[in-house]
């Protein structure tokens, strides 16, 4: 008789493993980028610029921006979709705004109207730090190679061997690896390396995070300068 | 590419055992039988380090057999094996939004048995310090890559052989008052990649009110030999909470409610770990004592 009142103690205990909800606090600033990575444009000629909205969360989002040239006789920009017209020699900033209510973001460039359409060093860099208490560390560049992202670490990168399933990601969210896109699993864990990443642009995201990807830990992460 | 689903947590645990342990071996024909639960919730582990760092929350419940058999006044054979093990993982849900992020999993399957001999190196009875020697056979019964991310298991996978040297005694500390304390030391040999450890323990006992209840408390130590893969070199698709360490320390409670019957609970906690959860775990369980 006592054995049948412990029994159903145990089955109690067994339905109480049910899967819970954990939260991740993942709020990020928005941000409103100039994704174009134009210095010069050629004179009488257009070029169609491009930008990026990133909400709460980081998540890219489709919003009405608007477009200004803060010279008209040199650069004019139409509003709605950012096709601009280089008129003559000389400068002008380009500015992209959204009005979200409570949410004003902007981002401006300075452009030159020349002889020629030059764009930007297309290449950037940053270390990544540990966020956690595993080992993580190094400095990287990110470049362009056609429509490819390079990323390049220097000799100075390491990475904890004790955690299983590390992975690297590019992020609009330093906290999450939820609209992240996933690089690859990590194979190196010390001295240079580096990944090809097809069809990604040098300005789509802001942080390279390094996660444990089967229980979702992060380790560490860089932001991309 | 290796491909590699690496998984750590999942017997990121300390398996605190609720076993009757010691040099003591069952007569010939009797035995110690238990059925129990076991389980863990974790939302943070130690590292590498020893440090500790957040996890996503994640359980793992255990309904264990334990028996113990006397094949002869010296040999007695142990069986010790989780029936029906679970093991989940939380949802991850967007604290800005809501969104779930990472759908929760859970799966549900046998755990690892253990079978194994202890034999009295003494003449039970015979010494005030009997000692016996164990060896444990750790069969992969368990699943290795539960889930979508192959992270759920209740198993490692491995094949591993312990042998373990036991030595105690029982004295009276007053009238109506028993109590017993042992030892051990165990070599744990592992396959599959997996780092060898070595084990100590000591445990001591008090038992009250004519040995009906018994309170018992238990220091244990394991350390990795660090002698296996690593995640640079390993080449198969799981690892299981390989290089784990850790000194626990478990506190117990048998009592019997009649002469062969009783109920036990327990707790057993990290003091310090590395590669495993920073979590108590608990047991409970009803036994039936046939070695009186």
């Amino acid at each position: 008789m006592k054995k049948i009142k412990f029994l159903p103690i145990i089955t109690i205990l067994i339905l109480g493993a049910c899967i819970g909800d954990d939260f991740l606090n993942d709020t990020v600033e928005p941000v409103l980028r100039i994704t174009s990575t134009v210095d010069t444009i050629e004179i009488n000629t257009s070029f169609n610029f491009e930008s990026i909205y990133l909400n709460n969360v980081g998540v890219e989002e489709d919003v009405e921006v608007q477009w200004f040239s803060s010279h008209d006789d040199v650069i004019k920009i139409r509003e709605n979709d950012g096709v601009a017209m280089a008129l003559q020699e000389g400068n002008s900033v380009i500015s992209v705004n959204y009005d979200g209510g409570s949410t004003a973001l902007k981002d401006s460039v300075v452009v030159t109207v020349g002889s020629e359409t030059i764009s930007l060093p297309e290449e950037r860099s940053g270390s990544i730090f540990t966020t956690s208490s595993y080992v993580l560390r190094g400095d990287f560049v990110i470049k362009m190679n056609g429509n490819n992202m390079l990323l390049e670490f220097s000799d100075n990168y390491a990475a904890s061997t004790a955690l299983p399933g590390l992975f690297v990601y590019l992020s609009n969210n330093r906290n999450s690896i939820a609209n992240a896109l996933e690089i690859s699993a990590v194979e190196v864990f010390s001295g240079a390396h580096s990944y090809t990443i097809p069809n990604v642009s040098i300005n789509e995201y802001s942080y390279i995070v390094y996660f444990c990807k089967p229980f979702n830990v992060k380790v560490g992460d860089g932001e991309i300068i | 590419m290796k491909n590699i689903i690496f998984s750590l947590l999942t017997l990121f645990f300390i398996t605190g055992t609720i076993n009757a342990g010691g040099p003591w071996v069952q007569q010939k024909g009797k035995g110690y039988f238990k059925f129990s639960e076991w389980w863990t919730v974790y939302d943070q582990h130690y590292t590498d380090t020893g440090q500790k760092d957040p996890n996503v929350t994640t359980g793992i419940f255990n309904t264990s057999l334990y028996v113990e058999y006397g094949f002869t006044n010296r040999l007695t054979g142990i069986f010790s094996g989780p029936i029906f093990s679970r093991n989940y993982m939380n949802n991850l849900i967007s604290s800005t939004n809501g969104e779930l992020l990472i759908k929760g999993e859970a799966i549900n399957s046998l755990g690892d048995f253990d079978i194994g001999f202890k034999y009295s190196l003494t003449k039970p009875g015979s010494v005030k310090i009997p000692i016996s020697a164990s060896f444990t056979f750790g069969l992969p019964t368990g699943k290795t890559n539960g889930g979508t991310q192959g992270n759920l298991q209740t198993g490692d996978g491995e094949f591993n052989q312990m042998i373990q040297i036991d030595a105690g005694t029982g004295f009276n500390l007053g009238k109506n008052v028993f109590a017993y304390a042992n030892a051990f030391a165990a070599f744990n040999n592992r396959t599959q990649g997996f780092s060898e450890e070595f084990r100590l323990g000591i445990e001591a006992g008090v038992g009250l009110f004519n040995k009906k209840l018994w309170i018992i408390t238990r220091l244990s130590n394991v350390e990795s030999l660090q002698n296996g893969e690593t995640v640079e070199t390993i080449m198969r698709t799981s690892i299981f909470a390989n290089n784990t360490e850790y000194t626990s320390l478990g506190l117990e409670a048998n009592y019997y409610i009649s002469d062969k019957i009783g109920v036990s609970a327990s707790i057993t906690s990290a003091l310090r770990g590395e590669i495993i959860a920073a979590s108590p775990s608990y047991s409970i369980g009803i036994f039936l004592d046939l070695s009186k």
